[in-house]
């Protein structure tokens, strides 16, 4: 299986978007979303946990191409917190409770859009990495937290930029 | 809590911060095609599905069953 690419994030995105899953990039792949330059070799996705999210969510991961099996489907739509996907165009992991995350309605409201992509903000990502406390996490938080004061400063530039240019 | 990582030295500040420049100035494609890799991890990459009913299952999971050289061990 080949890395995962920008078609297939506009794969997920579009088949999403096409069944109104509501769901978030999260994660280091979130990071390199909003600009982090660093590596990984799985999406992660945080999704909304329940019945009619979920539906749609498996909607969406067979369009997709994922080769889910009925008791794959079930196990998906049961609730569980974490599944690993490999078997399909590439490897997917939905997280439905990231530690350090009390509810996804609050990371959604904080959500970021790049390009159509609904991603995390930096702020919980590094929130459930720092909660999560592994030791590939524990080395990458510094750079990472690094990346967030930079992405804001940033921000705040360029909205002080747009507010400018109204003002003129 | 887990405790704070230090923070990086003024050198490494300035080196994330001109890597971040340079990424910033490259389009979206262009940075994932950089960013996803593809290697073999054992154990972790040879079962096409895993569901865990809780977080706490999967951390305790990848402490026992993967290689800790992975780094999905907790600190």
């Amino acid at each position: 299986m080949a890395a995962f690419e920008y078609r297939q994030a506009e794969e997920i995105r579009d088949a999403f978007a096409r069944r109104g899953v509501r769901y978030l990039f999260i994660g280091k792949s979130g990071a390199i979303l909003l600009g982090f330059p660093d590596t990984t070799q799985d999406a992660d996705v945080f999704v909304e946990r329940g019945p009619e999210n979920g539906a749609a969510l498996v909607a969406g991961i067979r369009e997709l191409g994922f080769d889910l099996t009925d008791f794959q489907a079930a196990e998906i739509l049961r609730g569980k917190d974490f599944v690993q996907l490999k078997n399909g165009p590439f490897d997917l992991d939905l997280v439905f409770a990231p530690d350090g995350i009390e509810r996804f309605s609050e990371a959604w409201a904080r959500r970021i859009e790049v390009e159509g992509f609904p991603v995390c903000h930096p702020d919980d990502i590094i929130a459930s990495k720092a909660a999560t406390n592994r030791v590939k996490d524990r080395e990458s938080l510094p750079r990472l937290r690094a990346f967030r004061d930079y992405w804001a400063q940033h921000r705040r530039s360029e909205a002080g930029a747009r507010n400018g240019d109204r003002s003129h | 809590m887990p405790a704070m990582e230090p923070a990086g030295t003024s050198q490494e500040l300035q080196a994330w911060h001109d890597e971040f420049e340079a990424a910033a100035r490259r389009p979206l494609r262009l940075r994932m095609r950089y960013a996803f890799i593809k290697t073999y991890r054992p154990v972790l990459d040879d079962e096409p599905f895993r569901a865990f009913d809780r977080m706490a299952d999967y951390r305790a999971w990848c402490e026992t069953a993967l290689p800790s050289w992975l780094g999905y061990g907790r600190v």
